[in-house]
């Protein structure tokens, strides 16, 4: 075994992101990504995905409905850094721009079978009033620099939610 | 409602209607039987699927013709109304339809009777009934009455149709078959498909199909008679029948298919018992029968009670009986089962985990009580425990210890707003209050009563009643009473004369108190001051008076007469010693008469004593008037006379204060400024703040009341209790008046028992105010005139009480003393077993021992064992103190493994370096799972250099020095990288999240513009590249992009045979060099070149990590190559992180190459055939440019001087010939040749930026924010301009940046070279700094700012970036006596970078201090571009100009419209001292390692040379390396210039059959390592010409301070034929 090459875990995620809930939001889309430790590596599948754009649904519940799918297999040989998904959404605002909605991160769950995750999504505040407004208004509004900081616990502290 | 469902419920209807009569009850019974059947099905099979199924099914008992019908009706039912939107009504009632329907219903009619019949024998079967009981339900709960059925049935029906016809047909057809099969009993294939059918999917249905999927299946076998009875549901039956018969008709013929081939079989069915009987050869039931002991032991042994011989055993968990039996049995069966049971026979268990209470709060479910549950309890903040030296023992649970402070108020004997009269009433109370005091104590009866006592105990001792004593005995106590009165009496004058005084004093302020008021016609304070007579009987006080007057006149006189006694005995005794004296003096006269004269002066001297005990004698009687009017004088100063009655003053507050309307305006103001004041105290206790009280205003009788009590919970031993006195006027920030100090109580005052005391204050305050009040601090006085002048300070009287606290179960929460003195011993005590029982208190070993030992505690219950191990410590009578404290005292029992084994894990161990960011290890991936995976030499390196750290290593270096510097550099290194990753781990709001600034007014003006600008589409705008950052990066994402434009001034190659020119040119002197010899040799050459072969056939080469690209061949000494080569980049680990960029220490090399062409055709008569050549290529310059400049610079553009070795054979720089006469004086100024290139990185990085780390300092905080001041001032006039005030030295503190500069020496050697030519020297200054090797911070620094080294560390260090360089060229010129500046600015290729400016005579000069090059202000070529600021040893000057090309800009920095100073009038250059040292001392080299060195570095070079020629043999000319060798000092004493023709000739006489290409390398030496790589990029190893020939020669030249000047001199040879 030893011989043949350091012996590795798989792990590997079928999933899809189903839908989301945004009340005040509508025509979305979802890019995904993977946040893994050093002992992980991807063997297969996309490690990133960007969603069409989806409407709300004209039913009561107003759901975002992607069902967008996830496939990937990582290999591995230390469950520490076990994957995370990173997911952040967009969408257009008042003036058409192209602004966040919302970051999430959930881990890939540990036990095999069938798992629904609700991820909770936020976004940066702006740190002022007058900011606030300008972003607004100028349809930049407060992102992060990359959506995987979500998922890592370091510089929690500088960020406002 | 959904249509379908919609449908079911009108055909169950319908069904019921026929059906009216059928038994409820018994269909009751059987549904439960049918319905199982159902659930087998397969729960996903979708309706349109099991439509199919249903026909497949009808089709085992019906007509073959049927069949193709079925599928092509399940077929139109797949698309169905299910998803799809309603099929508009209209088509479906088509003309053509109608007529159809017409007719069908004719049909249908036959039909119908027929079904009628079948139905009426069909009745007896239980199926039909089943079915009824629910319709009927439904019908009543869903539809209420049926005509409401019969809208909703109508409405819906189009929707229904096409499934609605699916379903009828079906149902027809079982009709149809019916007959063939015996009336009122189900075939076999019926009932078969009464139980396996599938029934509708459908949610909405599943619900219902319990209660009537029975229903719709015996409507389907009945539908037939539905029709006629309803309209609505009628008509679309017809409809559908008559599709139905259609299709029937048309597929009649139709032949047989697979499915009636389908096997049936019954479901298979296993007998319960059949069932058990095999369970029973499968399972194991464990019996619950008890089992015997003996069977649980192994054999022979006897069942052993632990619990009975002593030993501690735990409670068992109480587990069923039966369960332990079932878990016993099968233990015994299982293998090695026997291993549970413990010694007595019993399943070994752990005891009880279960607690018996529970520790959770048991919560009420009564709504009342959750909410009194869930009332906020008030918990004060419990601070931490630490130890120092004055605590309190660990935190014993009653630990808190509490000072309780009372401070009931403040009285100000003095304030500034007191006006006269309060002065005076102040006086007056103070005086009163003395008086009062006086008055409890009454000294004077005290003293007078003692006086009488002793009076009386002398009488009774000269009594001599009583003579059972001895005499002696009673006269010394007489005595010592006389003595006694004697003091005593004088005290009690003195009480008595103070009484009076006091009296006196206090009537005579009253006096003035009165007389005051009356002046000033209002009263301020009620104080009122009342004599009270007290009568007393004339007769018996003068009695009293006599007669004490007369005790003590007798006591006097027995006084007097006791002295004179002794006088006179001195008298005697001295009078006998003078008869004496006299009489030898006498006899001396007699022998001299001399003397005589001196006689009368001794006998006056000698007299006197005699004469003056005599003296008393005789006053005796008369001094009895004079005592005793003496007595009488006294008595009547100090004394009440006899008869008079004694005053008793009393104060009262009674007076009343005169209103405000009655005050002149000054005293109005001064109640009104009173009154906007207030006062608070702050309670310090050890210095700290722990409480205020509330502020109070000042009353008009300069009182405060507080009445507050403070409970200080205090851990530390009290040092200091203090009070602070603030008052504040009117909104105004309190001012410190006073600070009180109070005592610290004894241990012995608690709350209750303490009095309430007054400690007095007073302020050095000075007040003047404009009104009333006196002020304070300020002389003021009653009389008009002003004289008598008081002044008075604000003081005042605080009264407080400081006591102990009780706790509540009485005991007073004092520290106890002991602590303070034997704290440490307790303290250890504490820590130990008695803490950890929570017994604080215990004392007495012994007897707890006892009770330990009466209470039969278990001493092996782990609960016990603290107590046990204490009391086994107590009585054994020695103290353990243990001599380690254990922070996580569980961690022992949660460790799973050894720590040693732990680190014997391989895996473990590398986790664990990886998280340590140890630098080998910081990227490793995927570090395996398994430990004989990891190989052994992983940690090789590592441990390597953990050895290596100390040793130092000479193999790499060679030089020892430098290893040792090495070595050092790389331990700063790593403590500053240690502080770089805790400092990265620090991020800022704009590290994550990318935000718009705040725009500003201008940014906005400047965005509504654009709103309203043209759009010009075609007009181009340069779009910034998009940056990376360096996260998601991989191997292969990275090139370097580089461009090569074209290059200047080449050497061009000299014809070989220009043999015989050689001789005139050797007779040359050395020292004509340069402007002669183009001259000289210009017009012979061009005359050499055949016409049409090019001078040099150049191109370039870029080689970067190993990877080597080159351009085409250009031609001519200015080729245009206009090419752009990529290469690839690979970060080192394939780590792309800032950090690990910043680090590459990569080079790019840019070689330019002459191509030459070697026609190799040796035989002439070939020629006209083939051509037949090789290429050689010979070197001709390169640039470098590290990989860290480009990653800061993001591009490099720009022309760059090619560095071209000083000696080039073969190649002269010829275009001086052919352009001269245009461009003289230009060209002259730029020797050299010069590449213009591009280089970038793709895609843009973002660089890391430097900490934000704010480094502390020692300069002054004025200096700090001044320049702060000073950056943003400048930031904001010119951003880009580079401006530098601090910098951070080596040790990471800030240091202000002139602080470096400072006139240092150079080498005296050096000074000594050009005595007389400071240019010359100038120049040699600068090249000994140049050959200093150059390391840039940010590569030894990863990622962090510049730090600066001074000079002295920077000699030692031997290496260092342009700022050190700078520095150090700096220092020495103006020790030199030259004007210089520090130089910050951009330069090409280094970016931000530091020059020398220096101000020769009459023009300024600017140094490049890496490379010893100076520049004319003037100087197209000159590398720095622009200028940032100068700095000089005094000031820093910011460039303010409008340009800040050094071409265009005036560096008079005197001009401050050009130059912004730091230090000016406003802010004085306050003298910074130095950073530098005093002096720099050099050690001159060792020569002999030096010359060492030089043998290894050829060694190594030829080594390597011959390493790169692998598949060729490598000849080492040995004749030409010696001549080189003696070359190369040549070339260093004359600084590598203008020796090359003489060379040439030396050399071309000593090898005139060689062709011969080669160069000498120069370098500053560091390491070895870059010597090779310089070797390397030239290719010379490239020659691949069978019978070459090399010679390379290394040559060391030794400067001060281990300062070594390399020179390679690297050749090829190749014999000419």
């Amino acid at each position: 075994m030893a011989a043949a090459g350091p012996s590795v875990f798989l792990l590997m995620v079928n999933g899809q992101v189903e839908s989301a809930q945004f009340p005040e939001f509508d025509n979305l889309y979802c890019k995904y990504c993977f946040v893994y430790g050093q002992d992980w590596a991807p063997t297969a599948g996309l490690e990133e995905g960007i969603s069409q754009i989806t409407s709300k649904s004209r039913d009561a519940c107003q759901a975002l409905v992607w069902n967008f799918p996830i496939d990937i297999t990582f290999k591995s040989t230390n469950p520490f850094g076990w994957p995370q998904i990173v997911l952040s959404v967009y969408g257009p605002d008042v003036f058409g721009n192209d602004v966040v909605r919302g970051y999430g991160a959930v881990h890939v769950p540990f036990s095999p079978g069938r798992h629904k995750r609700t991820i909770p999504m936020f976004v940066p505040e702006s740190t002022s009033k007058l900011q606030k407004f300008t972003s607004w208004f100028m349809g930049r509004r407060p992102e992060y620099t990359d959506p995987k900081v979500v998922a890592q616990g370091e510089g929690r502290e500088a960020r406002p939610t | 409602m959904n249509p379908k469902e919609e449908k079911v419920k009108i055909i169950t209807e319908e069904f019921i209607e026929n059906d009216e009569d059928a038994n409820v009850g018994k269909r009751k019974k059987n549904s439960k039987v049918q319905r199982q059947p159902r659930k087998k099905q397969p729960p996903t099979t979708g309706p349109d699927k099991m439509m199919l199924e249903e026909s497949h099914l009808g089709n085992q008992q019906e007509l073959v013709q049927d069949e193709p019908q079925t599928r092509l009706l399940s077929v139109t039912a797949r698309r169905g109304p299910r998803s799809l939107p309603p099929i508009p009504s209209a088509s479906r009632t088509g003309f053509a339809e109608f007529s159809m329907r017409e007719r069908m219903r004719e049909k249908l009619q036959a039909a119908r009777s027929k079904a009628e019949s079948a139905l009426l024998q069909e009745i007896p079967t239980p199926r039909p009934q089943r079915l009824r009981s629910p319709t009927v339900k439904e019908l009543e709960t869903e539809f209420g009455t049926e005509s409401g059925k019969e809208v909703g049935s109508t409405q819906q029906e189009d929707d229904t149709q096409s499934y609605a016809r699916v379903k009828f047909h079906v149902s027809a057809r079982k009709i149809k078959s019916k007959p063939q099969v015996p009336p009122g009993f189900p075939s076999a294939e019926e009932a078969y498909n009464f139980f396996t059918f599938t029934f509708d999917p459908e949610p909405e249905e599943a619900e219902e199909k319990p209660k009537h999927g029975d229903g719709t299946h015996q409507e389907e076998e009945e539908g037939e008679e539905e029709p006629p009875t309803e309209e609505g549901a009628n008509r679309m039956d017809e409809e559908e029948l008559l599709h139905g018969k259609d299709a029937e008709d048309f597929l009649l013929g139709l032949d047989h298919t697979a499915d009636e081939f389908l096997a049936v079989r019954p479901a298979h069915y296993e007998s319960v018992h059949v069932r058990l009987q095999r369970e029973k050869e499968m399972l194991f039931i464990p019996s619950r029968l008890t089992v015997p002991t003996y069977k649980k032991l192994p054999e022979n042994v006897q069942p052993r009670f632990l619990e009975d011989e002593g030993l501690y055993i735990g409670e068992r968990p109480e587990v069923a009986r039966t369960n332990q039996n079932i878990m016993e049995n099968r233990l015994l069966t299982q293998e090695s089962g026997r291993r549970w049971f413990g010694d007595d026979g019993r399943i070994l268990a752990l005891p009880n985990p279960i607690k018996p209470f529970p520790s959770r709060p048991p919560v009420f479910m009564q709504e009342q009580s959750i909410k009194a549950e869930l009332e906020t309890l008030y918990k004060k903040a419990v601070k931490y425990v630490h130890r120092s030296q004055h605590m309190i023992g660990s935190g014993d649970p009653a630990g808190n210890f509490q000072l309780d402070i009372d401070i009931s108020g403040l009285i100000f004997t003095h304030h500034p707003c007191f006006s006269r009269e309060h002065v005076l009433a102040a006086k007056l109370a103070q005086l009163y209050d003395q008086y009062l005091a006086r008055h409890q104590r009454n000294k004077a009866k005290f003293l007078t009563d003692k006086l009488q006592a002793l009076r009386n105990a002398v009488q009774t001792g000269l009594n001599p009643e009583k003579p059972h004593q001895s005499l002696d005995t009673i006269q010394k106590t007489i005595n010592e009473y006389k003595s006694e009165i004697r003091q005593t009496r004088k005290l009690r004058d003195a009480e008595q004369e103070r009484d009076r005084t006091l009296l006196k004093t206090i009537i005579k302020v009253w006096k003035e108190m009165k007389s005051l008021r009356e002046f000033q016609r209002f009263t301020n304070t009620p104080l009122k001051l009342v004599l009270r007579k007290e009568k007393v009987d004339q007769k018996t006080d003068e009695e009293a008076y006599e007669a004490e007057i007369q005790a003590e006149i007798s006591e006097l006189l027995e006084e007097h007469t006791e002295e004179y006694e002794q006088k006179m005995e001195e008298y005697r005794t001295s009078y006998q010693q003078w008869k004496a004296w006299k009489k030898a003096q006498r006899a001396k006269k007699k022998k001299k008469k001399q003397a005589t004269e001196e006689h009368p002066e001794e006998e006056t001297e000698e007299p006197y004593p005699e004469e003056d005990p005599v003296k008393p004698s005789p006053p005796e009687p008369t001094d009895r008037a004079a005592v005793e009017q003496q007595v009488r004088e006294r008595a009547a100063q100090s004394r009440r006379r006899p008869g008079e009655p004694t005053l008793l003053p009393e104060l009262s507050l009674a007076g009343s204060v005169t209103p405000n309307d009655q005050c002149p305006r000054a005293e109005v103001w001064r109640r009104e400024d009173v009154k906007r004041r207030s006062v608070y105290l702050k309670v310090l206790f050890n210095n700290k703040e722990v409480s205020r009280t509330v502020s109070r205003q000042l009353g008009t009788d300069f009182r405060v009341h507080f009445g507050q009590i403070f409970n200080l919970q205090i851990f530390n031993w009290p040092e200091s209790l203090t009070l602070q006195v603030y008052e504040t006027v009117g909104h105004s920030s309190p001012t410190l008046l006073a600070e009180v100090f109070l005592p610290i109580p004894e241990t012995t005052i608690v709350t209750g028992r303490a009095p309430i005391e007054e400690v007095e204050f007073s302020s050095n305050q000075h007040v003047t105010l404009d009104h009333e009040g006196v002020g304070s601090g300020v002389p003021f006085s009653f009389e008009a005139d002003g004289s008598n002048q008081l002044i008075l300070m604000t003081s005042g009287k605080v009264s407080h009480s400081v006591a102990w606290a009780i706790g509540e179960n009485g005991i007073p929460l004092i520290p106890p003393l002991s602590q303070q003195n034997i704290g440490f011993r307790s303290a250890l005590k504490r820590a130990d077993a008695i803490s950890s029982i929570g017994t604080s208190g215990v004392t007495d070993m012994k007897k707890l021992a006892k009770w330990a030992a009466e209470s039969k505690l278990d001493p092996n219950d782990p609960n016990n064992a603290p107590l046990m191990q204490l009391i086994s410590v107590a009585t054994s009578g020695e103290s353990y103190v243990p001599d380690f404290f254990r922070l996580e005292q569980l961690q022992q029992e949660f460790n799973f493994v050894s720590d040693e084994e732990l680190n014997r894990s391989k895996r473990f161990r590398l986790l664990h370096l990886r998280s340590q960011q140890v630098p080998e290890f910081r990227n490793y991936k995927q570090i395996p799972v398994y430990d004989r995976e990891i190989m052994e030499k992983v940690f090789q390196d590592y441990e390597k250099r953990l050895r290596d750290r100390n040793v130092i290593e000479t193999k790499d270096h060679i030089d020892t020095h430098r290893a040792v510097v090495a070595k050092y550099l790389q331990q700063v290194r790593e403590s500053v990288i240690n502080r770089f990753l805790i400092a990265k781990q620090h991020f800022l709001l704009a590290d994550l999240v990318v935000e718009e600034e705040v725009p500003n007014i201008s940014i906005l003006g400047l965005n509504l513009f654009k709103l309203a600008e043209q759009k010009r589409p075609l007009r181009p705008r340069r779009k910034g590249r998009k940056k990376v950052t360096a996260q998601n990066l991989s191997d292969g994402d990275i090139r370097l992009l580089v461009n090569i434009i074209r290059a200047y001034d080449l050497p061009v190659r000299k014809p070989t045979a220009s043999k015989f020119q050689q001789p005139s040119r050797s007779s040359r002197t050395f020292r004509e060099k340069h402007a002669a010899s183009p001259d000289t040799r210009s017009p012979t050459h061009s005359a050499d070149y055949p016409l049409g072969q090019v001078l040099v056939r150049p191109f370039v080469e870029v080689s970067f990590q190993r990877t080597i690209c080159h351009t085409t061949t250009a031609e001519g000494p200015n080729p245009s190559w206009n090419e752009e080569l990529e290469l690839p980049f690979r970060a080192p680990n394939g780590d792309y992180s800032t950090a690990s960029l910043q680090s590459v220490k990569d080079v790019v090399f840019i070689n330019i190459f002459d191509e030459v062409l070697y026609d190799v055709l040796e035989d002439d008569r070939e020629r006209g055939n083939g051509i037949h050549t090789r290429i050689e290529r010979h070197w001709l310059g390169c640039v470098k440019i590290p990989f860290s400049t480009i990653y800061f610079q993001a591009r490099i553009d720009g022309t760059f001087k090619i560095d071209i070795p000083p000696v080039l054979l073969g190649y002269s720089k010829e275009q001086n010939m052919i352009i001269e006469r245009d461009f003289d004086s230009v060209r002259s100024l730029s020797e050299g040749s010069y590449i213009t290139l591009f280089i970038t990185i793709e895609p843009q990085l973002v660089p890391g930026e430097s900490v934000r780390e704010k480094f502390d300092s020692q300069e002054d905080e004025k200096l700090l924010q001044a320049t702060e001041k000073f950056q943003a001032e400048c930031a904001l006039k010119f951003p880009k301009r580079q401006c530098l005030a601090t910098v951070i030295d080596i040790s990471g503190k800030t240091v202000f940046i002139t602080r470096y500069l400072k006139p240092l020496n150079p080498p005296q050697e050096l000074l000594n070279i050009y005595p007389n030519n400071p240019q010359a020297t100038a120049e040699l200054v600068a090249r000994y700094v140049s050959l200093i090797p150059f390391l840039p911070d940010t590569v030894s620094f990863a990622g962090l700012c510049d730090l600066w080294s001074t000079s002295d560390q920077f000699l030692d260090l031997l290496a260092g970036d342009e700022e050190e360089h700078a520095v150090l060229l700096c220092n020495y010129f103006l020790f030199l006596g030259k004007k210089a500046w520090l130089v910050m600015g951009n330069a090409i290729p280094e970016g931000p970078t530091a020059y020398v400016l220096t101000w020769e005579k009459s023009h300024y000069l600017i140094w490049n201090p890496c490379s010893g090059n100076f520049y004319g202000q003037f100087d197209t070529f000159c590398p720095l571009k622009n200028v940032g600021c100068l700095i000089g040893p005094d000031n820093i000057w910011f460039n303010i100009q409008q340009y800040d090309s050094p071409l265009r800009i005036n560096f008079d920095v005197t001009k401050h419209k050009l130059w912004k100073s730091f230090f000016s009038r406003s802010l004085p250059y306050p003298g910074l001292s130095s950073v530098q040292p005093e002096e720099l001392i050099y050690q001159n080299t060792d020569k002999a390692a030096a010359a060492e060195l030089q043998d290894r570095i050829e060694k190594i070079l030829k080594e390597k040379i011959m390493d790169w020629r692998p598949r060729h043999l490598t000849r080492w000319n040995r004749y030409c390396t010696s001549t080189l060798r003696h070359f190369l000092p040549l070339l260093e004493s004359s600084q590598g210039e203008d020796i090359e023709d003489d060379h040439r000739a030396e050399l071309l006489k000593q090898l005139g059959d060689y062709r011969f290409s080669g160069f000498p390398l120069h370098m500053p030496y560091s390491e070895v390592k870059p010597l090779i790589d310089a070797v390397y990029s030239t290719g010379v190893h490239n020659i691949d010409v069978p019978n070459v020939e090399f010679a390379l020669a290394v040559y060391i030249h030794p400067y001060p301070k281990n300062v070594l000047s390399v020179w390679i001199y690297v050749a090829s040879l190749i014999r000419n034929r």
